[in-house]
């Protein structure tokens, strides 16, 4: 078994709970509103898909911070070719795809705050 | 491995998985050692030799990506000329109202065409082109994983881009708007929307070919050393837009295969009457189309990736955060399509997600801009000519990029949708995001491809007249829309107040196309008699500069072992090390064109790739497809058949002679005291990787008819309608039940030929096929019985769409047995040379779950929808 910080599909797994989220988020909206269930059905599946890939990328956030682990030293170059650059290069990408994929998953659900009705 | 060389503790599982043998990493003593010179010329001479083209019109057969990829670029800039003559053409109706220079429909087809060949036939072909040309100089290796697949796909492009841009001049190109929408487009008369369809989809075929390519390309032929955190951004944008390809292209490919069926055979699934809706071809073109603008928009701006550092004579500030760009933006853009679709209707809460999604992509498209400004503030700026034209671009994107963030709300799109505002922004985007860093890449990499370089004089007059003239051209139509002029009119009354913003824009397109002109003169005027470039004349950091002046076409001469994201700049012996040979593979004593394969992650030597040389095969073979794809447009759909199996020939012929041929021995000396494998297969060959890359986008196509059926059933009542006869049970499962026995019998194949069974091996591999063709028969029963009329509705037209997508698969998946089973009647495939039994098994892995849900999806989902 390989370790974490020797693959690249760790990188791109919270921006992969993005796209999972929005998809799910979109076709439930859809679903919901062409058979014309009740609208609190759809803010609540909304909300729980919202709050589990939310979970699911500060989970992934947290274990990328440790895999970068800057406070060790400090590091946000990595640009030495050590194996301990390339674990540490890729916690900081992986961090910072969280924090986008983070926001991504806030701003696909405002609308389910915002919009009341499926018109 | 003796105990010496044995991997130092905490090395990644790279090292210790690896079939190599000797030393891993070199020591500074061993590549401090000098190369004899006699020895070095006798390596180079049998190097040469190995990769030499051939010349006069043998040229043509050539594969080699310096050469396929100049063709390639070439041919796009001519299109993207073609294109343009046809914009000026535009301009020239609309300078003034009530004009007549154009007709309507003429006018139809020049904005269809000019549209659908920029995109089509420039923008994406030219990364294709920059990227065979410049990635494998950047990585340092000899040439792409699969060149004789880069030929092919260039050959498919050239042909398929001439038979769509060709049309124009017989006044029979297509008119519906380059994005196609039904009803308009399947009502059309004429052949213009079925060129389209056909012939674009050909070109398609280029792009996934190129995905693969490159995707591979950046994953397994990196030098050794070149750690992924290494990389050069170029080859993370090329990776991330290789990605991007897979993913978005197949949609497309689906809903052309769905558009052309209902053109062809009148299957109803645009058609509002008979069960079909046209909004569904809405949603498969911007699942395609919006991420289309990024796969053009990323692989430019890594361009501008290169060429900032050299600029500043910095590293570029924010590594990391650059490739969270290109990862990010790669992601976020497919949650953007139906930001194009606001005004068709659908519900404000779904409009509100895409409208977030496109406001966030501002995010990581953000980040990358700043990440270049902050590189420019840290370093030492030459205002080189190449980075005139960057930050001409950036000016230019960030304008289209604000605009884009208003349009991207859903009430001020609506104000300005179809208006000659989107027509600005989207120029803004695509000249800011595509033309100009592309003309600056040009104007940069240059001396790396052609050995000379561009004139400084004319480059900035093609900037400032390029600059200047598309501001004048593009900058008064935004007002142009909020006055409300619509696209796509072919006039206008002159009492609306369009008429003097109309004339500036005409007079700023000529002076734009003049820059353009002035850069292609500088392009293609003669240079016999200019000396050559130094060879680095911008004194840049990265592996292309390591290029030899005058041409040599091996690559490099040695792999080199690196150490650094600027090599050039770190490692001061290494260009006197790569010339003298002192790297990996310096020498060609077989004759054979070889590369280096390193693992995905750390770049740790895996084995030496034998690679194809010059051959006719992808071009007869780009030929026969080609003629599969254009000849159905003139309803000869026999000739078109026979053409396909020709097409299919060609390309047996040339796996069997060209492909997992056995080497002459199982490993080799690579030089620096390291012995690899020279035969592979399973997951460490590049070409299980290929089969990997590709039907992960096979597997989006077939998602995307799955998707076609789900949207049908929440966007009409009246599917499944509630009379409909479905889809024969039993038939369905028991094909279900034919095609898992022939996978099955396909993996045990493998198995049983890896230890040894040759005779059972082959056995199961001649049973496989007989049961897939049997599941083949089970799954059209099972719409041919109840009588399912594809005609009738888009419900049992949807089921067929499905069966036939299968079976189409399922014979590939049997002519990849059959071709397993004739390799190994040959001796070309044994226990241990067992790559082609691999890769099959892997096709027939992603082909199992489509028959699975193929069957699935038309005799059980439609019982419980």
């Amino acid at each position: 078994m390989r370790n974490r910080h020797e693959s690249l599909w760790y990188m791109i797994f919270a921006p992969g709970v993005w796209a999972v989220h929005f998809v799910a988020v979109y076709g439930w909206a859809a679903v919901i509103c062409a058979k014309g269930a009740p609208f609190a059905l759809a803010r609540g599946g909304i909300a729980v898909l919202t709050i589990i890939a939310l979970g699911l990328i500060l989970w992934h956030g947290v274990l990328a911070w440790r895999q970068w682990d800057f406070l060790d030293d400090g590091d946000h170059v990595h640009d030495r070719p050590t194996t301990n650059d390339r674990r540490e290069f890729l916690g900081h990408a992986g961090l910072l795809l969280a924090i986008v994929a983070f926001v991504g998953v806030v701003f696909v659900s405002l609308p389910a705050l915002l919009i009341g009705n499926c018109r | 491995m003796t105990a010496a060389d044995l991997p130092p503790a905490g090395a990644s599982s790279d090292v210790r998985d690896s079939p190599m043998q000797g030393i891993w990493p070199p020591t500074p003593a061993m590549l401090a050692e000098p190369v004899d010179p006699e020895l070095s010329r006798a390596q180079a001479r049998r190097l040469r030799k190995a990769w030499q083209s051939p010349r006069g019109w043998r040229h043509l057969s050539a594969v080699n990506n310096s050469h396929v990829g100049k063709w390639y670029g070439m041919t796009a800039l001519a299109f993207m000329l073609a294109a343009g003559v046809l914009a000026l053409m535009m301009r020239v109706q609309l300078a003034v109202p009530e004009n007549e220079f154009l007709y309507a429909d003429r006018f139809n087809q020049f904005f269809t065409m000019h549209g659908s060949a920029m995109m089509f036939l420039f923008a994406v072909p030219m990364f294709e082109a920059i990227g065979i040309l410049l990635l494998p100089a950047m990585l340092g290796t000899r040439d792409m994983p699969f060149p004789r697949l880069s030929a092919y796909g260039y050959w498919c492009f050239l042909i398929g881009g001439v038979f769509v841009l060709g049309s124009v001049l017989f006044d029979a190109a297509p008119s519906s708007g380059w994005f196609m929408y039904p009803p308009l487009a399947t009502e059309g008369e004429g052949i213009g929307a079925d060129i389209w369809l056909l012939g674009l989809s050909f070109i398609e075929v280029a792009s996934i070919a190129a995905a693969v390519e490159l995707i591979v390309g950046v994953i397994k032929c990196r030098p050794p050393g070149m750690r992924i955190n290494l990389m050069p951004l170029y080859a993370w944008y090329v990776l991330v837009v290789g990605g991007m390809i897979l993913f978005a292209f197949p949609p497309l490919i689906a809903g052309d295969y769905l558009f052309e069926l209902q053109r062809s055979l009148d299957w109803p699934f645009f058609d509002p009457e008979r069960g079909g809706d046209p909004l569904l071809w809405q949603h498969l073109f911007w699942i395609f189309g919006h991420p289309e603008v990024y796969i053009i928009f990323l692989p430019s701006i890594a361009v501008a990736a290169m060429v900032v550092p050299t600029a500043a004579r910095v590293p570029i500030t924010g590594y990391s955060w650059i490739v969270l760009s290109a990862v990010g933006t790669g992601f976020l853009s497919f949650g953007l399509w139906v930001h194009h679709m606001f005004a068709t209707g659908l519900p404000a809460l779904s409009l509100g997600f895409f409208s977030a999604a496109s406001e966030a992509v501002a995010i990581p498209t953000g980040v990358q801009i700043f990440a270049f400004i902050a590189t420019l503030m840290v370093g030492r700026v030459r205002m080189i000519l190449p980075l005139l034209w960057i930050t001409g671009a950036v000016a230019i994107f960030t304008a289209g990029g604000l605009t884009g963030v208003m349009v991207a709300l859903a009430p001020f799109d609506w104000q300005v949708h179809d208006t000659y505002f989107i027509v600005a922004h989207l120029h803004y985007t695509l000249f800011g995001g595509m033309v100009f860093p592309v003309i600056g890449g040009v104007y940069y990499f240059f001396p790396v491809i052609m050995k000379k370089a561009l004139s400084e004089r004319l480059g900035r007059w093609s900037f400032w007249l390029s600059f200047i003239g598309f501001n004048i051209c593009f900058l008064p139509m935004h007002l142009t829309g909020l006055l409300g002029m619509p696209r796509r009119i072919y006039t206008y009354p002159g009492d609306l107040g369009w008429n003097t913003l109309n004339l500036v824009s005409t007079l700023g397109a000529f002076v734009l196309a003049a820059g353009i002109l002035v850069f292609v003169w500088d392009l293609i005027r003669p240079k016999g008699h200019q000396p050559h470039t130094t060879r680095n004349p911008w004194d840049a950091g990265t592996l292309e500069w390591t290029h030899d002046v005058p041409e040599e076409v091996w690559g490099v001469r040695s792999i080199p072992y690196i150490r650094s994201r600027y090599p050039l700049w770190d490692q001061p012996d290494l260009l006197s090390r790569m010339d003298a040979g002192r790297f990996y593979l310096p020498d060609a004593p077989e004759g054979e064109r070889e590369t280096l394969i390193t693992s995905a992650v750390d770049a740790v030597p895996q084995h030496v790739a034998r690679l194809p040389g010059p051959g006719w095969s992808p071009l007869i073979a780009a030929v026969f497809t080609g003629g599969a794809f254009i000849l159905p447009t003139f309803k000869m759909h026999l000739p078109a058949v026979i053409s396909g199996c020709l097409a299919i020939a060609a390309i047996i012929w040339w796996l069997w002679t060209a492909t997992a041929r056995i080497p002459e021995k199982p490993a080799k000396d690579v030089g620096l005291g390291l012995r690899l494998p020279t035969y592979v297969s399973g997951p460490k060959a590049s070409g299980w990787w290929a089969v990997f890359i590709t039907m992960l986008g096979d597997a989006t196509g077939f998602a995307s008819l799955v998707f076609g059926v789900f949207f049908y059933w929440t966007a009409r009542p009246d599917f499944p309608p509630p009379d409909a006869s479905h889809a024969h049970l039993a038939s369905s499962m028991g094909a279900a039940a034919l095609f898992l026995a022939s996978w099955a019998a396909t993996r045990i194949a493998r198995g049983l030929n890896a230890s040894g069974s040759v005779a059972a091996a082959r056995g199961l591999l001649l049973a496989a096929p007989i049961l897939a063709l049997g599941g083949c028969i089970g799954l059209v029963a099972a719409v041919w019985l109840p009588g399912l009329a594809p005609v009738s509705h888009a419900y049992p037209a949807m089921m067929w769409a499905l069966v036939v997508w299968t079976v189409a698969h399922v014979l590939c998946g049997v002519i990849m047995q059959g071709y397993c089973l004739a390799r190994s009647l040959a001796e070309r495939m044994t226990p241990h040379h067992d790559a082609d039994l691999w890769n099959t098994t892997l096709f027939w892995h992603f082909l199992i779950a489509t028959c699975l849900v193929s069957s699935a999806m038309i005799a059980l989902v439609p019982r419980v929808l």
